[in-house]
Parts: C-alpha cells; sequence; structure tokens
C-alpha cells in the first residue's frame, strides 16, 4: 500500500474522530444561531472530502528514510521531549547545554566539539536573551 | 498644505540625536528579533516596553524606540525565511515558498538584498498612506461587519489552490487540519470547552507561534537529522552576489507595487493584520503574473511580493490603531497599550490632542524605514554567512532558540511538548508532499472566521442572506469565486487553449488544475 | 450587585488603615520578586503586573525591579494552577487578577480550584462598566434600550469586549434583570476581541448597542462618536466622568465594576503577606499610581488583605448567583 493510501485512510479517521467529538460539544448557555458544533462539523467533512482524493489516486511514495534513521529521529524526539520536562527543574543553562549538545552530536560533531557547541548555544542564548532582552528563561536552583 | 506642515513639525520632533539613536538601536534589536523564530514584532516589542521605562523615556522618544522595533522585526523576519526555510515571525512565512529555493539555488544574497528592497518600498509607501489616507480608510474599516470579514477570510481560503504545487486536495487537507486546529480551546461564544480533552492547558487554545516553529524550526532539524551525510540538507554552497541585479528590480516593480496596496488594504482592517496582507499580495500576484509556473521555485516576484505586503500592512495596521484606538494587530495592540501607560488616550481625538506624538511617530517611520534600508542592504553580506555554519552546530542553535522563544513568552512546559509534536507532524507532512502553510493560515484565521460567520448570524437571527447583504461583501465573494475557485475547475480546459511549448509541471500529474 | 456597597462601606475602613504607620514592613523583603502575568503580553493582567511592578521599584518598595513573567493558558488557569500546585509557599511572587478572574473561579472555568486555596492581597484600582449607542441611534436613555429589548430582543444586538458568560455579558444581563426583563437568553449579544473592536462595529452600524468599560469608550465619547446611556456605578463618578448618568438614577439599580488587582501563593507567610499587601496600599497613595489610574479611566477601589479577601469572595458569589440563575451554569 502506498503512503497516500495510508495518509488518506488515517485522515478519514482523523476527520471521523473529529466529528464525533464536535458531536459531543455542550452546547451550554447558546445564544447564537449556529451553535459551538457546526463549524468544526463542517470542517471535519472538508478533510474526509480531501482525504478521499488520495486514496483514489495516490502520488508517488516518498522515500522513507531507513530504520538507522527514524531512530536517529525518534531519539531527538526524546531529547526535546526530556529537555522540556527538564526545564522546569535544572533550569535554562544546564537543559540547554546539554540538549544541544546531544542534538549537534547526533548531526555530526565530534563529542568534544558537541560540548563546547552544546555551551556556547545555551551560554549565548542566556545572555542574548535574558541578559539583554530581558525575557525570563527557567530559573533552576543555581539561579539560572 | 496642513498634513504636510504636520509632518515637518513631526520631523521636527524626531530628528534629534537621542531619537535618531533610539530608532538605530530599536531597527537594530527588531531585526534581530524579527529574524529569530518564535519571536516575531508583537512579542518583540512587548519585551523591549521594560527597555523603554528603565531608560526613563517620554512618551514620543519611546514610541519611536518600539516603532522602530515594530518595522525592524518585520524586516528581520525575512532572513530566516529565506537562508534556513523557516519563517522568523508568522508575516514571513510566505517568503519561505520562493526565498528559500532562491537560496538552495545560490542566490541568498539577491534574495535577502530584494527582500529588504521589497521591505522598505511596502512600508514607505504604506507611511505615506498613512499620513494622507488615514482618515478616509477608517471609514472603510467601519464597513467591514461580521459578514464582510467572512467574506474576506473565504477569499483567502479559496486564493490557496495557488499555494499547492502539485496537488490541490492535499492543500485542502491541510488547511482543514490548521482550521481543526485552531478549534481547540474554550469556545468564546458560548464559553464551552472544545476538543480540550479536560486539560487546562488547551482552553486557551493552542498559539499558532508554537504551530509555525514546530512545523517549521523543528521539522527541520529532523530533516536534517535524516539527510545526515548526504549533502542534502546541509548546503554551504556560494551565497551570490550580494546587491539586487538592476533588471530584478525592473523585473519585480509591478509587483512590488500591486502587492503594497493589497497589504495596506489588509493592515488596515483590525484582526487581518499583516499575515494576510503578505498572504494575499502573494497569493494575486500568482495568479496575476505566474504565467510559466515559476511562482514557488525561486521567482523573485514572489519573494517581492509578500515581503512588499506585510511591511505595507505594517503601516496599514496603524491606521486604526492611531485614528481609531482599535488594534489592527497583536503588534498594535502592545503598542496600544504602551500609549496608554504613557498617559496618551488613543482614539479618535489623538490626532487633535497629541499631534506632536502622531507625527512624530510617523517621521520616525519614515526615518526608521530609510534606516532598515541602509542597514539592511549591506548586512546582507553578513546575514548569508549563516549559511557557513555548518548544520551541526546551527540546527541545534535553532531548536534551542525556538524552544526559548516559546518558553520565554509563554513560560509553559507543555507549549513546548505541544512544539515537539508538530515538529513530528512537520516532518510527516512534508515527507507527503501536504504543503504547511495553509496548516498556518488555518490556525491563523479559524477562529476569525468562525466568529465572524457566528457574528453575523447571531445579529441576523440565523439569516444566511446575511452574508452576501452589502455589496462590499459581495464583491469579496464574486472575487473568490470568479477569481480562484472557477479556474481551478475549468483550469484544464483553459489549459489546451494555452500555446504550445508552455511548460506545465503541474499538468503531469495528469489532475492537478493550476 | 451587590458588592458595591459593601466594598464602599470596606473602602472607608481601609482608608483609615491606611493612616496606621507600616510598623511591620521591615520584617520581611523579598528577593528576585516576581509578577506573573496569566496572559500574553500586551493584555490587561500584563499591562498591571508592568505599571505596579515599575511603580512598587520606583517607590522603592521592594529591593530589586520586579521580573514580569506571562504564563498564559486557560484564560488564567494555568497560572492560578501553578501558584496552587507548584509555588504554594513562595513569598516572592504576586499574580495579577481582576474581575475576570473571580468571572472564571465563580463558573468554575477553573477545574478543581476555588478562591481559597490563594491569598488575596490587594486592589489597585477599578473600571466602571457602561452601556452606550452610536450617536446616531434614536435611543436615548437606558430605559427606552431596554423596552425596546423587551419589545423585540431581535431587533438589537449588543456588541461586547468578553465572550459569552465573560464580565461585558454579565453586565448586560444584569441591567436587563433589573429593568425587569425575563427572557435573558432572547437578548443578542456578540462578542468581539475586546472593547475596542466592539467599538467600531457599534460605529459601523453593524450592530445597535454596547457594552464595555468606562476606559475603551472614553476616547469616542470625547469626539461625539458614541453616546453613554448609562455607567453601571453607583453614584455618579468624580471629574470628567460625571456628565454620564447612572443605571441607578434611571431607574434601573445595576452596577458593575472591573476591578484590578493580585493574588498570592495560599502558603505564603504572614510577614510576607502583610509586606505585599502594605507595598500596595502604598503605591496606590503615591501620586505616581493615581496619575496611572487617571490616565487609564481606573476609578477608586481600595481594599487590602482580608477586605480584599472578602470584596472577592462576594464578588465570586454575586457572579455565582447570576450565572445560575441566568442558566450558565448549572
Amino acid at each position: 500500500m502506498t503512503s497516500d493510501r495510508v495518509f488518506g485512510l488515517v485522515g478519514l479517521a482523523l476527520a471521523g474522530f473529529y466529528v464525533w467529538q464536535a458531536t459531543q460539544i455542550e452546547l451550554g448557555f447558546s445564544s447564537d444561531p449556529l451553535g459551538p458544533r457546526s463549524f468544526p462539523i463542517i470542517i471535519g467533512g472538508v478533510m474526509a472530502l480531501a482525504s478521499v482524493y488520495p486514496l483514489v489516486r495516490p502520488d508517488p511514495r516518498p522515500d522513507w528514510p531507513a530504520a538507522g534513521r527514524l531512530l536517529e529521529i525518534a531519539l531527538a524526539v526524546a531529547v526535546l521531549v526530556a529537555y522540556a520536562l527538564a526545564l522546569p527543574q535544572v533550569g535554562f543553562v544546564l537543559a540547554t547545554a546539554v540538549a544541544a549538545a546531544i542534538l549537534s552530536w547526533r548531526l555530526g560533531s565530534r563529542p568534544l566539539g558537541a560540548v563546547l557547541a552544546g555551551i556556547g548555544i545555551s551560554v549565548g542564548i542566556y545572555v542574548v536573551f535574558h541578559l539583554i532582552l530581558g525575557l525570563s528563561l527557567a530559573r533552576g536552583p543555581w539561579g539560572f | 498644505m496642513d498634513v504636510l506642515s504636520s509632518l515637518m513639525d513631526g520631523f521636527a520632533v524626531a530628528l534629534t540625536w537621542q531619537n535618531l539613536g533610539l530608532a538605530l538601536l530599536g531597527c537594530f534589536l527588531g531585526t534581530i528579533i524579527g529574524a529569530m523564530p518564535g519571536l516575531g514584532p508583537s512579542n518583540g516589542v512587548a519585551i523591549l516596553i521594560p527597555l523603554a521605562f528603565t531608560l526613563g523615556l517620554p512618551a514620543t522618544p519611546a514610541i519611536i524606540l518600539l516603532t522602530s522595533v515594530y518595522y525592524g522585526a518585520m524586516y528581520g523576519g525575512r532572513i530566516s525565511s529565506i537562508l534556513l526555510n523557516i519563517p522568523g515571525d508568522e508575516p514571513a512565512l510566505m517568503t519561505t515558498l520562493d526565498g528559500y529555493p532562491m537560496a538552495q539555488q545560490g542566490k541568498a544574497g539577491e534574495a535577502l538584498a530584494l527582500s529588504g528592497l521589497a521591505s522598505f518600498v511596502g512600508a514607505f509607501f504604506a507611511t505615506w498612506g498613512l499620513v494622507f489616507l488615514a482618515p478616509l480608510l477608517v471609514k472603510v474599516a467601519l464597513l467591514f461587519g461580521p459578514a464582510e470579514y467572512f467574506a474576506l477570510f473565504v477569499l483567502a481560503f479559496a486564493t490557496l489552490g495557488g499555494i499547492a504545487s502539485r496537488n490541490q486536495s492535499k492543500a485542502a487537507f491541510a488547511a482543514a487540519l490548521g482550521l481543526g486546529i485552531a478549534m481547540v480551546g474554550v469556545d468564546h461564544q458560548t464559553g464551552m470547552p472544545r476538543y480540550t480533552f479536560d486539560n487546562i492547558h488547551l482552553y486557551d487554545g493552542i498559539d499558532f507561534l508554537v504551530a509555525i516553529v514546530g512545523l517549521f524550526a523543528v521539522s527541520e532539524v529532523f530533516i536534517f537529522l535524516e539527510h545526515r551525510g548526504e549533502g542534502v540538507g546541509g548546503k554551504t554552497g556560494p551565497v551570490g552576489r550580494i546587491t539586487v541585479p538592476f533588471a530584478m528590480i525592473k523585473q519585480t516593480a509591478g509587483t512590488m507595487g500591486r502587492s503594497t496596496v493589497l497589504g495596506f488594504i489588509a493592515g488596515v482592517l483590525p484582526g487581518a493584520g499583516a499575515s494576510l496582507g503578505s498572504f494575499i499580495a502573494y497569493t494575486v500576484e500568482k495568479r496575476l503574473v505566474d504565467r510559466k509556473g515559476t511562482f514557488g521555485k525561486g521567482d523573485p516576484r514572489g519573494v517581492a511580493a509578500p515581503e512588499a505586503g506585510n511591511n505595507a500592512a505594517a503601516g496599514g495596521a496603524l491606521v486604526p490603531m492611531l485614528a481609531l484606538g482599535v488594534p489592527g494587530s497583536g503588534t498594535t495592540a502592545v503598542l496600544l497599550a504602551m500609549l496608554l501607560a504613557l498617559n496618551i488616550t488613543p482614539g479618535p481625538l489623538l490626532f487633535q490632542n497629541n499631534p506632536d506624538v502622531v507625527w512624530g511617530l510617523i517621521a520616525a517611520l519614515f526615518i526608521g524605514n530609510l534606516m532598515l534600508l541602509a542597514m539592511n542592504i549591506p548586512l546582507v553580506g553578513l546575514f548569508v554567512r549563516v549559511l557557513q555554519v555548518p548544520p551541526r552546530i546551527l540546527m541545534p542553535a535553532v531548536a534551542m532558540i525556538s524552544a526559548v522563544g516559546i518558553y520565554g513568552i509563554s513560560g509553559s512546559t507543555f507549549d513546548l511538548l505541544v512544539m515537539v509534536g508538530f515538529g513530528v507532524l512537520g516532518w510527516v507532512l512534508r515527507k507527503l508532499d501536504v504543503p504547511l502553510v495553509p496548516v498556518i493560515l488555518g490556525v491563523l484565521l479559524g477562529n476569525l472566521m468562525e466568529a465572524n460567520l457566528r457574528r453575523a448570524l447571531t445579529i441576523s437571527n440565523g439569516e444566511w442572506s446575511i452574508l452576501w447583504g452589502s455589496w462590499l461583501a459581495i464583491g469579496l465573494w464574486t472575487i473568490s469565486i470568479v477569481g480562484f475557485v472557477l479556474p481551478i475547475f475549468v483550469g484544464r480546459y483553459i489549459r489546451f487553449t494555452r500555446p504550445a511549448g508552455m511548460k506545465d509541471t503541474a499538468g503531469l500529474e495528469g489532475e492537478d488544475p493550476d | 450587585m451587590s458588592f458595591i456597597s459593601r466594598s464602599r462601606h470596606v473602602l472607608a475602613a481601609a482608608v483609615v488603615a491606611a493612616v496606621v504607620p507600616l510598623s511591620a514592613a521591615v520584617a520581611f523583603e523579598p528577593t528576585n520578586p516576581e509578577c506573573i502575568a496569566p496572559a500574553n503580553p500586551g493584555g490587561g493582567w500584563d499591562f498591571t503586573c508592568r505599571q505596579a511592578g515599575k511603580a512598587l521599584y520606583d517607590l522603592k518598595l521592594v529591593p530589586q525591579p520586579i521580573q514580569v513573567s506571562n504564563m498564559t493558558g486557560g484564560s488564567g488557569g494555568v497560572a492560578f494552577a501553578h501558584i496552587v500546585s507548584k509555588r504554594n509557599d513562595d513569598d516572592n511572587v504576586i499574580v495579577a487578577a481582576s474581575s475576570a478572574t473571580s468571572t472564571r473561579l465563580a463558573q468554575g472555568a477553573f477545574p478543581g480550584m476555588n478562591k481559597d486555596q490563594v491569598n488575596w492581597l490587594g486592589s489597585v484600582g477599578a473600571d466602571y462598566g457602561v452601556i452606550a449607542v452610536s450617536k446616531d441611534s434614536p435611543i436615548k436613555t437606558l430605559p427606552e434600550l431596554m423596552d425596546k429589548i423587551k419589545a423585540d430582543p431581535t431587533s438589537i444586538s449588543v456588541a461586547g469586549g468578553s465572550a459569552v458568560g465573560g464580565w461585558d455579558h454579565l453586565k448586560v444581563l444584569n441591567t436587563a434583570r433589573k429593568a425587569g426583563i425575563e427572557n435573558l437568553r432572547q437578548i443578542k449579544y456578540v462578542p468581539f476581541e475586546g472593547g475596542g473592536e466592539a467599538v467600531t462595529q457599534l460605529l459601523g452600524g453593524h450592530v445597535q448597542a454596547f457594552s464595555g468599560d468606562i476606559s475603551e469608550a472614553k476616547g469616542f465619547v470625547d469626539s461625539g462618536d458614541i453616546k453613554v446611556l448609562a455607567v453601571l456605578a453607583p453614584e455618579r463618578l468624580p471629574g470628567e466622568f460625571g456628565k454620564f448618568p447612572t443605571a441607578t438614577e434611571q431607574g434601573i439599580p445595576a452596577v458593575g465594576a472591573n476591578w484590578r488587582g493580585f493574588y498570592g501563593p495560599g502558603g505564603m507567610s504572614d510577614e510576607a503577606q502583610k509586606y505585599w499587601a502594605d507595598s500596595l496600599r502604598t503605591m496606590y497613595d503615591s501620586p505616581e499610581w493615581q496619575k496611572i489610574m487617571e490616565n487609564n479611566g481606573l476609578m477608586p477601589l481600595k481594599l487590602y488583605g482580608d477586605e480584599f479577601e472578602a470584596f472577592v469572595a462576594e464578588q465570586i458569589k454575586d457572579t455565582e448567583d447570576l450565572s445560575r440563575e441566568i442558566g450558565l451554569i448549572k
């Protein structure tokens, strides 16, 4: 099965779920004639229609990466998720340095270069965004 | 003339060394902020308000500083659009479509210089528009009720057909996806949560900045990971010349002119703003002049149109802010709050009560705009150096700056997780050749579109005829249908009548109308 | 709403209390003080944080500049939950709040949370509601507008800057209720993104009436574009606002004030609580803050500590009753 057929099926399922969820929205104190459900149902309808076409006439299959590269992407996702969760706990500078170093390493830096890149990126952003622009970044146990 | 003498007084106010210095500082900071993914003009202005306070500035210098940041950010957004395929802010979204292909063809310098010039043209003429047409345009803005806004947003979506290079159904899917995402959150009309799954973080909906940064910046990191070592994404090729060839200026002059007018009008309408300005400027221009199907493949006109459009819209958005006290965009909302803080009551009497502030501001816009042009053209050589930073350092920096843009503004871990989710979604959609621009357009306009439809029907007691109840609305519907929807269906027929030899790549797909 | 009569009573008490020297203020001093604005930069809460933060520092009431953090989400609910669950005993953080906060608390829009989980520190002013029509409207008084709505609710669309069930809407409903209109659901309320946009729709003739705050309407009243039918204050306002008739004097005893103030974590120490309340009080009395209030159309509302807490409690109760009565909540 081509990727577009899978895409079409997922799109249809998503549209179905979306419309079903729309019918579950509470009407509440509705003072407008259209109500909160109609527009989402229309959107779901458009989504379903647009999903049928790739099912019938799929585009050629895109080049999906090999399993190893998919794993790389999965690792990057994991790093970014861990970064988001760790940020409020360990503070901006440490979390950013570690996350940037891992990403830099996986993008082809040598380990030492990656560590330096991580520290450089982290401190650089901290100086520009926090010290100069005054954005409040996550404050860790050490105050930065 | 009355207006001109007022403007001269404005220049007298603005032309002090302190104000010039502030304008320069604002232009510089604004350009940098604009270029950072996740930080756009509205956030840029908001985070610099404390600076204005810290410096203890009176009203006029403070507003000069902040409007310089505003204009600077509008210029800066294009830089990352062109160099990295990542819009620096939402109005620069459309600039990725032709700017990035130009950079890939080794014409990054030309694209940056041209877009700088287009930004100048858009902003310069829009400022003149602000000077002479403000009272007239306010009357036009008042003509737009909910029904007219709805017709305008339908028009925006109707032009989407011009965006998709290959598959219209995928563009439609992308638009529906974006609109669907926009529905998440507490419904403004009834107060009922929709698609929030009882998660309080979703009650305010999903911020379009989170979507834009995830779909473009984070997914770009994944693309680089996927192609590491293949030399595909990591292009450190030549950057080409860093000035605009005269032939290119000549080629894009008409485009800049038309886009300035369209962008300015879109900017004047409260709620529509710069994003719609650049979007309409691009799609209309593609419909008018793209005879060979070069838009989306690195056509200079595709760079000039959105940049002239969004900078003109930035000027236009100041019209309702100054003349009505109604913000036309997120940025003008922040500027308005600033004016209030400085003891200036915005509204219809602002021009009478505080002429020094208004005309000083307008003079500052002219000055800032000239500075930005002078600053941006030589800096092109510096900007393109970004392309020489190896991706293994550039991409982690992009990812982290994106995260800072999100976290620094909202302080929300949840938003960061959503951003990563959008990154994965963006990567999959790119693989499947689903365009990302309609997704963002849907997220940006979804709530406005629904709200105006429902407002219109509330006012009319459920009568749908209100949607075409005025000449303005009928005009907008006609443009949508005749200009953009009909061609999709009759496109194939027309194609037969085109002269032979006109290359049409879309035709190879067999089904794709335009 | 009855809270106003009470608040005026408490207000007098607060003024008396202000005369007492701030002897205990030295007992606590914040380090790295922070003000959380539960919305994006540019909104009312952000503005409250930045203005008050600046004033507090300028007056040397805090030793360091107050860092403003924006914490968007859930119409203020995310910041509320953050304070309750993560910062409960933090002495150095305050959060901007307004009528929108108490309205949402009253309607149960912050799931599982209530006002007793935080410390209500003090107010910094209030913005009274107005009901207005465009200058060309044939309607001249509030009772005329209400009679029109009573006769044919479909003939009048009222625009406001808040969502259905939000503050601008509640003001209309409450006024209508006090005017003896029974079928409140029939009243056409059209929500816009902020009061400014709603006024524009009034000027464009797309709607017939406007419900908002006096600060939003001021510019358009001065230029003569709109006509204020009634200000929802207990009695005529001071200064130039005194020319507007109140709803009460037209026989419709409806009152509505959008207050602005701060709350802190529920587990805040007593010294810190007193420190913040006293600092806000000192700030309120300063000429700097009086000027800010004047510029922004803020009217006097001066309540601290327990009095402020009681005021918020009463306002929540009133909103809850009204919301239940008209079917907004069950």
